[in-house]
């Protein structure tokens, strides 16, 4: 390798780093993408979905930004399923079961086909600093490369220790070293460092599964896609997942290997999600279930191997045989990976600011589980938004990430930097207050304009984006003006009701009852893009909640849009307690909003806090006139 | 300028006998002028009109003045409508003009709006810091003092019952793969149901004045014979207004309901503190002492002409047998019988005569300001008519939940009204986060695969 600059260094090809170096080359700047193995890239290191509740949101805001996570998906997806589908809109959610190999090979060829990115296998060690600036990495064979700006994406790889049973080792995932130079270059800085706990269950040889007595479930029909850009055709081969459940043997299997749990024994101090438990956490806690149900994910269409999801464990290996066999099909089965729990450093969120660049070392910034969060897509959104903001800070631009109103991108990253995180942070959509406006199927009208603003959307997405725009104009329009009389035969049968007066087709759409699909049947009205329709009824329906979020969103923007000075000295804020301005100082908002989400910080000290500013900023005016 | 929401709050202390201001700040001024008075008043002229309640009838009337924006006090469009000034009456014009769009204002905050319009000088900040500090914290106390006894239980009930409710309906949506639907569990309606009916009965109960009426609570205390039945016959006897009389379940305990002022007033005798005495006495000092416990107030009286000589160390023993958590003064009264040339007494006191009438003014004068009714502050009154105001948006937002979710079953508005009645029953009771509510879901159901 010859070339030693570049604008943006990538360290990491996982979900985060992939979406960081697609971002950053797509919007211009020059960049290297350094991983540990280019085997690995796109690596599904958990469970071979992609999406689900809240996690689909993300993906297709992703995708709206121009991102690879949802189309990457359909090209490896294997089986797709909505779900909530009939809990309204806003909670419903796509989830695709993906074949691993598929889904590295699409990420793979796309960092191949990006241009202005170069990828290069090598682990780095080092951070090259110059005062309170990073200046670049330096790699295992002693390396140097230099760039203003460098995203790390390391995963659980920092001081990553693997269990199972009272076994430990080092690893960052099974079967891949951790970077410990790096972990302990990264400790000796300033950042506050905490320690997290996931786990995998053991893999199974599908061989040697009874699928006979097994539940099927297979994928929805109509199959829903991920990217806004999918047409279906992409999919491949469609297979079936199945469901099985542990019972009273399995917990019994389970309870007599506890003494040698290192969950259980203290050996495993790293904090667990508390969603996503493992079955020895489930046994012990909720004694009075006799079972729990597992769902038995393909691993590919290429392998017998299959991931049972819902007995993630890391309970020594002759225990994990013993509960595996005693779960109905599973009988003969064959462990081919045991399961594991793994540590690993994470550093407090608080630390970063909205645009993921830490605050104590400028040019640098975190992505994914280094920032306390789990999941795929919860990585790919955070890389995406560091990406961007490692390339807008080369162009000497505003940083830019999307408020709690905009994406749930933006709740993701302003829960992390403002409330920071005790547990692997997952995505829910309990956590999003503006939950109805923030859907999945309108996260290319909320974000792919400021997308294309940015320089992240080609101009293929950005036609199609612009031809949906004008049919959802259109549409309405035309329904708009369409008058149905009373007495109209038609209609008063599919309504099942006569008409007490004239209705156009929008104020009919209203109505609960009510689809779209028929409506436009009825009237003659062609229904070419369901993507169009659907968004003319939404908007219809929804309206009333939908103008109502939307004015909470203004005002709020209005009060708490307005800039805290990074420089600011809380204890010099009259009237603000102790314990008040301790917290702001922590935190360090960067807007009034951001320090009123701040728990404990009272409506009053927010009152307290604008009228410091408005003093700060008059008294400031004065000195420099 | 900030683009702000609209705020109501009473200007004046409450009092039934002079003029009451209900001041509005804020875009929907004009709206609420409209719907309040049928009209928009000419700027700055004081005029004559009933104010009218939802249907049309007048509440009061009284004078409104409009200042438009930016030549007013706050610099927003300002309404200011001069009412006849009883805590009742007021309150309705408060609750009508919430109604229309307002919402109550923060302690302090027409004087913030006012700073960060620059229609007070930059000067000032720290004294405006001062008056919002100070005002929170008056209306913090009140609003503690609001949330004593019954009315307590019952919101804090209500609320453990929402998030229950919430526990599901949010569970359902996050966690759709679990075994249980919990949407379909019957218990999602029903309980909603009865969510509707607690916070109607609540309403009710207060709406009908057994809450909002009853007011503060102030206690009289102190040794048997110090003259506390006087004080309270003056007050009672001298002020007409008594709205009923309630004898307590043991002779001892006595609670009448009086205005001071227009304000409404519990006002309590209690059994002599002193030690020892039959098994009646005994139980009518431990209900004294809980009484002195609960009360927003407490008057300390001291009988003078059994104390001559040993006054301090007298008041000093009452001070120390008497719960101090409530805010307090010292009556030294029987002034008529002796009275002491100076008095060395290291906290607040009047003197009194229950007998001859002297120094009663200047108690009810201290009583007022002791238990917040000043300009700028804010009283238990108010406090229980912000908690009011929060329960009554809490039950719309259920009633629109429980249609929303009739008509349609879509979870995810259900989830949204739930959502809204928790933030305002959040103003009574302290917020409660969207991770607070993941924790309820991960201990309630085993979640997870």
């Amino acid at each position: 390798m010859t070339e030693k600059h570049f604008e943006v260094i990538v360290v990491g090809g996982g979900h985060a780093g992939t979406e960081a170096a697609l971002a950053s080359s797509r919007m211009g700047c020059r960049t290297l993408l350094l991983t540990q193995n280019i085997e690995t890239l796109g690596q599904m290191s958990c469970n071979p979905a992609i999406g689900g509740i809240g996690k689909s949101h993300l993906v297709k805001e992703i995708d709206a930004l121009g991102g690879i996570m949802a189309r990457a998906a359909d090209e490896a997806g294997i089986h797709f399923r909505t779900l909530n589908a009939r809990k309204g809109p806003a909670v419903r959610a796509t989830r695709a079961q993906a074949d691993r190999a598929l889904y590295k090979t699409a990420i793979r060829n796309a960092l191949e086909e990006q241009p202005n990115l170069l990828i290069f296998q090598q682990s780095v060690d080092d951070l090259l600093v110059a005062g309170d600036r990073i200046e670049g990495v330096t790699t295992q064979m002693g390396l140097s490369f230099y760039a203003p700006t460098v995203v790390l994406t390391v995963g659980t790889f920092l001081g990553g220790v693997i269990h199972v049973g009272m076994e430990k080792r080092e690893g960052g995932r099974a079967g891949d070293a951790p970077s410990n130079r790096l972990a302990a270059r990264l400790r000796e800085l300033p950042f506050q460092v905490g320690r997290l706990k996931t786990g995998t269950p053991p893999r199974i040889d599908g061989k040697t599964i009874d699928y006979s007595e097994l539940e099927s479930q297979p994928g929805d029909e109509p199959r829903p896609a991920m990217s806004y850009l999918s047409t279906g055709e992409e999919h491949p081969r469609q297979v079936a997942c199945h469901i099985t459940h542990t019972n009273e043997k399995t917990h019994d299997a389970i309870r007599a290997g506890l003494d040698r749990s290192p969950l259980f024994t203290g050996e495993i101090d790293g904090v667990g999600p508390r969603y996503c438990p493992s079955i020895e956490d489930k046994v012990v806690r909720f004694t009075d279930r006799s079972s729990h149900q597992i769902f038995i994910e393909p691993e590919g269409l290429n392998t017998r191997e299959v991931y049972p999801n819902g007995i993630s464990t890391s309970l020594p290996y002759d225990v994990q045989l013993d509960l595996v066999q005693s779960i109905k099909g599973f009988e003969q089965a064959h462990i081919t990976r045991p399961g594991y729990a793994i540590e690993y450093d994470y550093f407090e969120p608080r630390d970063l600011r909205t645009s993921l660049e830490t605050r104590y070392l400028a040019g640098l910034y975190f992505a994914g589980q280094i920032n306390g969060t789990t999941g795929y897509e919860e990585a790919a959104a955070q890389g995406l938004v560091a990406g961007i903001n490692a390339a807008l800070s080369v162009k000497e631009e505003g940083l830019w990430c999307p408020d709690r109103s905009q994406a749930y991108i933006g709740v993701l990253i302003d829960d992390l930097i403002t409330l920071g995180t005790k547990e692997p942070y997952r995505m829910f959509t309990s956590r999003a207050e503006y939950r109805l406006v923030l859907r999945q199927d309108n996260a290319d009208r909320r974000l792919t304009a400021i997308g294309r603003k940015l320089g992240l959307i080609d101009n293929d997405r950005w036609r199609m984006f612009s031809e949906k725009e004008a049919g959802i104009g259109a549409l309405s329009k035309e329904m708009a003006s369409r008058w149905v009389q009373p007495g109209d035969a038609k209609f008063e049968n599919h309504l099942g009701k006569p008409l007490s007066r004239e209705y156009n087709l929008l104020d009919l759409l209203k109505r609960p009852e009510v689809e779209v699909e028929s409506l436009l049947s009825l009237a003659g009205l062609p229904d070419n893009n369901a993507g169009v329709s659907e968004q003319v009824e939404i908007d219809c329906k929804y309206a009333g909640y939908i103008s109502r979020q939307q004015q909470e969103i203004d005002r709020v923007r209005s009060q708490h849009g307005l800039g805290i000075p990074k420089d600011i000295d809380y204890s010099g804020v009259a009237g603000l307690s102790n314990e008040v301005s301790q917290k702001l100082h922590e935190v360090r908002p960067e807007t009034i909003g951001q320090a009123a989400r701040i728990s404990g910080v009272t409506p009053a000290a927010v009152s307290l806090l604008l009228i410091y500013l408005k003093k700060h900023k008059a008294s400031a005016a004065l000195k420099s006139a | 300028m900030y683009e702000k929401d609209t705020i109501v709050a009473l200007a004046t202390p409450l009092g039934k006998g002079g003029i009451g201001v209900v001041r509005v700040s804020g875009p929907l001024v004009t709206d609420i002028a409209n719907g309040m008075i049928g009209g928009i008043p000419e700027e700055r002229i004081a005029t004559f009109t009933s104010f009218l309640d939802a249907g049309g009838s007048p509440v009061d009337q009284g004078l409104a003045l409009l200042f438009k924006s930016p030549r007013s006090f706050t610099g927003e469009d300002v309404l200011e409508i001069q009412g006849h000034g009883g805590p009742v009456v007021m309150n309705l014009i408060v609750e009508r003009v919430v109604e229309l769009g307002a919402r109550l204002a923060r302690p302090g905050e027409f004087s913030e709006r006012a700073f960060l319009n620059d229609k007070i000088d930059l000067s000032q900040a720290e004294a405006i810091a001062d008056l919002i500090d100070s005002a929170s914290n008056q209306a913090a106390m009140s609003a503690m003092r609001s949330l004593r006894g019954e009315f307590s239980r019952k919101v804090y009930h209500i609320t453990e019952s929402l998030v229950q409710l919430r526990t599901y309906v949010e569970a359902a949506i996050d966690f759709p793969e679990e075994e249980i639907d919990f949407l379909e569990d019957p218990r999602v309606n029903s309980g909603l149901d009865a969510l509707i009916e607690k916070i109607s009965d609540l309403k009710n109960e207060a709406t009908q004045g057994a809450l909002l009426r009853e007011g503060v609570s102030i206690v009289l205390a102190g040794r048997p014979n110090a003259g506390k039945s006087s004080l309270m016959n003056r007050f009672t006897g001298t002020d007409t207004s008594i709205v009923t009389e309630i004898a307590g379940t043991t002779r001892d305990v006595i609670d009448e309901h009086v205005h001071l002022d227009g304000v409404p007033i519990r006002l309590i005798d209690t059994a002599g503190l002193r030690e020892g005495g039959d098994p009646i006495e005994i139980e009518g000092v431990r209900r004294a002492v809980k009484e002195i416990d609960q009360a927003d107030f407490v008057l300390i009286v001291v009988d003078l002409g059994a104390h001559r000589e040993d006054l301090n160390s007298h008041v000093e023993q009452l001070m120390y047998e008497i719960p101090n958590n409530a805010p307090y003064l010292v009556v030294l009264n029987k002034s008529d019988i002796w009275q002491p040339t100076t008095v060395d007494l290291s906290c607040e006191y009047v003197l009194t005569s229950a007998v001859t009438g002297v120094g009663i003014d200047v108690l009810k004068g201290r009583l007022k300001e002791g238990i917040g009714y000043t300009v700028g502050g804010e009283g238990t009154f108010i406090a229980r008519s912000r908690h009011l105001d929060a329960l009554q948006r809490g039950l719309e937002a259920l009633s629109k939940g429980k249609t929303a979710f009739a008509d349609s079953r879509a979870g995810e508005l259900l989830a949204e009204e739930l959502r809204r009645c928790q933030l305002a029953l959040g103003e009574i009771t302290g917020e409660f986060t969207s991770d607070d509510l993941l924790g309820r879901i991960f201990s309630s159901f085993c979640i997870g695969k």
